[in-house]
C-alpha cells in the first residue's frame, strides 16, 4: 500500500477529530474562525490528496490527463476533475492492489446492470467508519437508555457488498443497544425484503415495554413495512426517544412515494413524530454521508455533508457551479475516499442551498444499455 | 393574439375536469358531427385541410406567429426548430396527396361517400363503401405535434367526431391547430374536442372510452397495454408503440462530391424536432471504404451540428433532460480517456449537441435532444445483427445510397421488419400517405361494407 496515502489517512483522522467537536455545530456563529480554518485546511488537504491519487490511481490519472488537469495546474479543490459514478462500473478506480482489497461495495440497482465497484482495504474500511460515525452522531441524536435498534436490511454476511449494510452494522456495533435486530432478508429474486413477523413483533414489544426504537432502512423498505402494517390494520405508538433514519432510493423495489407522504405514514403507523425522522444520503462510491439538517427558523431541510466532504451543484449545460436556489447535478468531494477517488460526479439532481443541497432525485440513467427498450 | 375559450384544453390550469363534462362533450361532438361534418363531401374536407395548411405556411398567419412566439416556452423547441418542423409538415397537405392517400387506402377517393367499384370489382359485379367511427378518441403522446396533427386531419377526412386527450403540458400545438380549423370553419371545428390531463386518470378516461367507437393511442408499450385493457371490447383500438430509427450511409454515397451533402442530411435528421420523434435516428451507421470512415464522418457531423446550432438552435431543456445528457457525456468522456475506440465531440458550454463515435457496432439508444452515435457498419446484414435486440421496434431507416442499392437494402430491411426506408435527410418528413408503423393510415380506422350485385 502506498505509504503516502496512509500518512494522508492518518492526517485526515486528525482533521475529522477537530471538525467533529460538538460546539462547531451547536452554535456555528461562535466558531467562525474554526470554520475558516477548516475551509483552508480542506483545500490544502484536497490538493494534496488529488496529487496522491493522480500518482497512485492509474484509471483516474488517465481521465485527468484527458482533461489536461495535473496536480501542478490546480490551486483550489473545485478544479479537481470529478469522475462520474458510472466510471466505477467500467474501471477499477482504486489505488489498492488486489492483495490489499478485503471488501468491495457495489451500487445497488436492478440485476441486469453492472454495479459500481468501490474497493476497500482494512485501512480504508477503518477510515470509512471513522468518517461515518461522528457525523451520524451529530445528526441522529439517540436516546441513551434502553434503546433498541431495528434495521430493515439483511445482515452484512448476507449482503457483504452493501455499503449501507456495512454502515448500519457499524452503527449497531457502536450504539449501546444490546437488543438489536436486522429484519431484512434476501428475497427469492435476490432483492431485499422484510421478515414482517419479526419486525411487527419488535415494534409491538417495544411499544408495550415503552422502550425507544431506532429504525434504520431504505425508503423502499419503509414502504414495505408501512404497507404491511396497513394490510394488518396495525398502528403503534413507539415511546418518545424513538427515531427513524431513512435513506433515499427505491431502485424499482417498491412503489415510489413522495418523501413527505412516506414520513407522514411513518409518523402515523409508528407514532414517531416528523422531527425524529432523519434522512441520510450516501452512495457506495463515497465514504462519507450527508444528513438532512433542519433549519429551525425556516423549517427547510437541506442535506449537509461533514466538513471533510464538500458539494457543488453543477449546471448540466455549462459545467459551472449554479447559483444558490438553482437546480443542477451534484458533485461531491469526499476526503475520506483516500484510496479511491475523492471527486465524484453523481447523476443526482439537486437544488443548491448554501453549502448544502436539496435532493430532487436521479437523472435518467446515463449508462447506455443494449436493450432498455425491451426492459421498459 | 388571444385564443378564444373553446376547447376543454383552453380552460385555466386550475379548472378541474369531471367525467360528466367528458360525457357531455362527447355527446355534443356526436350531434355536431351529424349536423355539420357528415353531410360534407370528401373534396370539401380536403379543401378545408389544405387551406388551413396553406395558412400555416404563411409567415403572418396569426396561429403560426403565436406558435413561434409562445412555442419555445410551451414546448422547449426553439423558434427555428418549430418553424422548420411546421413547414415540413404542412407542405405535405396538398389536394393531390390527400387523394392519393384515399386511393391507396380505399381503392377510390370517394369510397367514404358512396358504393364504388374498382375495375376488377366491376368485373365481379361488386362494389364497396366504407364507414368511419362516429366518435374517434385519440390519446396523444407528448413529444412532438406531428402525430397529433395527422390524427386530427385523418379523423376529419373520415368525417368522424374527434376527442383528443393530450399529455400534460403537451396540448399547446394541437390546440393551435384545432383553433386554426375552428377559425376557418366553425362548424367543422365544433366536431373536435381537446383536453389535457395526466394519463391514467381512471374516472375521466372511463367516461371517454365508453363513448368512443375507436381509440387511437401513441405511447410506450406499457401505456398502450394499460389503455387497451380499459377499452370496451366492442371499441376498436389502434395503438402506435414506441419506435426507434437509424441512418445508414453506404460507401458509394460518400464520394468526394457527395460527402458534404450526406453529412448535412444526417445533421438534418438529428436536428429535426430535436431528434425526439420515433422517426429520428439514434445511430448513424457508416460503411467503410468511402471517402470517410465512421470516425472522420462523426467529426464532420459534429462540425455540421455546430454550424447548424447557430441557424437552428436546439433550445432550452429542463434540468433533468440536460442532466441526462451531461451524465451520458461524462460516461463517454471516461471511455474516451481510456480507449481510442471511443471518441466524442460536444457543444461547448451547453448540451446543444453531442456526437459519439464508437467502434463497437452494437445499436445504442441515444438520450436524444441532438445526441447521436456514429458507428461503423461492415454491411447491412451485420448491422442488423447488431441491432437484433431492437428487431420489430425499428421504424425508419434513412439511407444514403444510389437508387439501385437503396432498393436492394430496402428489401433486406423489410424482411427484417423495418417499416419505412427513406433517403437520409428526410427521416422526420414522411409523405402524407405514410403507413404509420407499417399499418394502413385510414384502413385501421374504418369499416368496409361489401356490396354484391346479382
Amino acid at each position: 500500500m502506498s505509504s503516502e496515502l496512509s500518512v494522508f489517512a492518518a492526517r485526515l483522522r486528525d482533521f475529522i477529530g477537530i471538525a467533529s467537536t460538538d460546539s462547531l455545530y451547536l452554535d456555528p456563529a461562535d466558531d467562525l474562525a474554526l470554520r475558516q480554518h477548516l475551509d483552508i485546511e480542506f483545500n490544502g488537504m484536497a490538493i494534496v490528496l488529488f496529487g496522491l491519487q493522480f500518482l497512485r490511481n492509474p484509471a483516474y490519472r488517465k481521465f485527468c490527463e484527458a482533461r489536461r488537469v495535473t496536480p501542478n495546474s490546480i490551486t483550489h479543490w473545485k478544479q479537481i476533475p470529478a469522475v462520474p459514478t458510472v466510471a466505477f462500473k467500467e474501471w477499477e478506480l482504486t489505488s489498492l492492489s488486489p492483495e490489499e482489497r478485503v471488501a468491495v461495495f457495489h451500487s445497488s440497482g436492478t440485476t441486469e446492470q453492472r454495479p459500481s465497484r468501490h474497493f476497500h482495504s482494512t485501512e480504508s474500511i477503518a477510515l470509512y467508519e471513522a468518517s461515518l460515525w461522528p457525523w451520524f452522531e451529530q445528526n441522529v441524536r439517540l436516546a441513551t437508555n434502553d434503546l433498541r435498534l431495528m434495521i430493515l436490511t439483511p445482515r452484512s454476511k448476507e449482503a457483504p457488498n452493501s455499503s449501507l449494510v456495512h454502515m448500519f452494522e457499524t452503527i449497531r456495533s457502536r450504539v449501546n443497544a444490546p437488543e438489536s435486530v436486522f429484519v431484512g432478508m434476501i428475497g427469492t429474486d435476490g432483492g431485499w425484503t422484510l421478515d414482517f413477523s419479526a419486525a411487527t413483533k419488535m415494534i409491538a414489544d417495544s411499544a408495550a415495554s415503552k422502550q425507544p426504537v431506532f429504525v434504520l432502512g431504505t425508503a423502499f423498505s419503509f414502504v414495505h413495512l408501512i404497507d404491511h402494517l396497513t394490510e394488518q390494520n396495525l398502528r403503534f405508538e413507539l415511546s418518545a426517544g424513538s427515531r427513524v433514519m431513512e435513506t433515499g432510493g427505491y431502485k424499482g423495489r417498491s412503489r415510489v412515494m413522495p418523501k413527505t407522504e412516506l414520513h407522514a405514514l411513518i409518523s402515523k403507523k409508528l407514532g414517531i413524530p416528523n422531527e425524529n425522522i432523519v434522512c441520510e444520503y450516501g452512495m457506495s462510491e463515497l465514504s462519507s454521508q450527508a444528513y438532512e439538517i433542519r433549519n429551525p427558523q425556516s423549517a427547510i431541510r437541506n442535506f449537509q455533508f461533514p466538513p471533510w466532504a464538500r458539494v457543488q451543484v453543477i449546471s448540466p449545460e455549462t459545467g459551472a457551479e449554479v447559483n444558490d436556489g438553482e437546480t443542477g447535478i451534484l458533485r461531491i468531494f469526499d476526503l475520506a475516499n483516500v484510496f479511491s477517488v475523492m471527486a465524484i460526479q453523481t447523476e443526482d439532481l439537486a437544488i443548491r442551498r448554501g453549502d448544502g443541497f436539496e435532493l430532487l432525485g436521479r437523472a435518467e440513467r446515463s449508462e447506455p444499455r443494449g436493450c432498455s427498450l425491451m426492459v421498459k | 393574439m388571444l385564443l378564444p375559450n373553446y376547447f376543454l384544453a383552453d380552460l385555466p390550469a386550475e379548472a378541474e375536469l369531471s367525467p360528466t363534462m367528458i360525457t357531455e362533450a362527447c355527446q355534443t361532438l356526436r350531434r355536431n358531427r351529424e349536423a355539420y361534418l357528415l353531410p360534407r363531401s370528401t373534396e370539401s374536407i380536403i379543401e378545408l385541410l389544405c387551406g388551413v395548411a396553406e395558412n400555416w405556411l404563411h409567415p403572418e398567419y396569426p396561429f403560426r406567429k403565436l406558435a413561434l412566439e409562445q412555442g419555445p416556452n410551451a414546448t422547449g423547441f426553439s423558434c427555428e426548430t418549430l418553424a422548420a418542423g411546421l413547414d415540413r409538415f404542412f407542405k405535405r397537405f396538398t389536394p393531390q396527396a390527400f387523394r392519393n392517400l384515399l386511393v391507396q387506402e380505399l381503392g377510390h377517393e370517394l369510397r367514404l361517400e358512396k358504393i364504388l367499384s374498382t375495375a376488377n370489382e366491376e368485373k365481379e359485379s361488386r362494389g364497396a363503401i366504407v364507414s368511419a367511427p362516429e366518435l374517434l378518441v385519440h390519446i396523444a403522446a407528448g413529444n412532438l405535434p406531428n402525430p397529433a396533427f395527422m390524427s386530427l386531419a385523418l379523423g376529419l377526412l373520415t368525417r368522424s367526431a374527434q376527442f383528443m386527450k393530450c399529455a400534460t403540458g403537451a396540448s399547446f400545438l394541437p390546440r393551435l391547430f384545432a383553433h386554426s380549423i375552428y377559425d376557418e370553419d366553425r362548424k367543422i371545428g365544433s366536431c373536435i374536442e381537446l383536453a389535457e390531463w395526466c394519463g391514467g386518470n381512471i374516472p375521466l378516461e372511463e367516461a371517454l372510452f365508453v363513448e368512443a367507437d375507436c381509440v387511437t393511442a401513441t405511447g410506450n408499450d406499457e401505456t398502450l397495454a394499460a389503455i387497451r385493457q380499459r377499452i370496451p371490447s366492442r371499441t376498436r383500438f389502434v395503438g402506435y408503440g414506441h419506435r426507434v430509427s437509424f441512418g445508414y450511409v453506404t460507401k458509394e454515397a460518400l464520394s468526394g462530391f457527395n460527402a458534404k451533402k450526406v453529412i448535412a442530411r444526417a445533421a438534418t435528421d438529428v436536428i429535426a424536432w430535436n431528434q425526439l420523434g420515433c422517426l429520428s435516428p439514434h445511430v448513424i451507421y457508416v460503411e467503410p471504404g468511402g471517402i470517410h470512415d465512421a470516425e472522420p464522418f462523426a467529426e464532420l457531423l459534429a462540425q455540421e451540428l455546430a454550424a447548424r446550432e447557430r441557424s437552428e438552435p436546439r433550445g432550452q431543456l429542463p434540468a433533468a433532460d440536460a442532466a441526462a445528457i451531461a451524465s451520458r457525456r461524462a460516461f463517454y468522456e471516461v471511455r474516451a480517456a481510456h480507449s481510442p475506440e471511443t471518441r466524442f465531440w460536444r457543444s461547448e458550454n451547453s448540451t446543444a449537441w453531442t456526437v459519439v463515435y464508437e467502434s463497437d457496432p452494437r445499436f445504442q439508444l441515444s438520450c436524444l435532444n441532438r445526441f447521436v452515435y456514429v458507428k461503423p457498419a461492415a454491411d447491412l446484414k451485420t448491422t442488423l445483427e447488431n441491432a437484433d435486440a431492437f428487431r420489430g421496434k425499428i421504424s425508419t431507416v434513412g439511407i444514403a445510397a444510389s437508387e439501385a442499392r437503396s432498393r436492394e437494402l430496402a428489401v433486406q430491411l423489410a424482411r427484417w421488419g423495418v417499416t419505412r426506408v427513406c433517403p437520409l435527410g428526410q427521416m422526420q418528413d414522411p409523405p402524407l400517405a405514410w403507413r404509420h408503423d407499417g399499418r394502413p393510415a385510414i384502413g385501421d380506422l374504418i369499416l368496409w361494407t361489401d356490396w354484391e350485385n346479382e
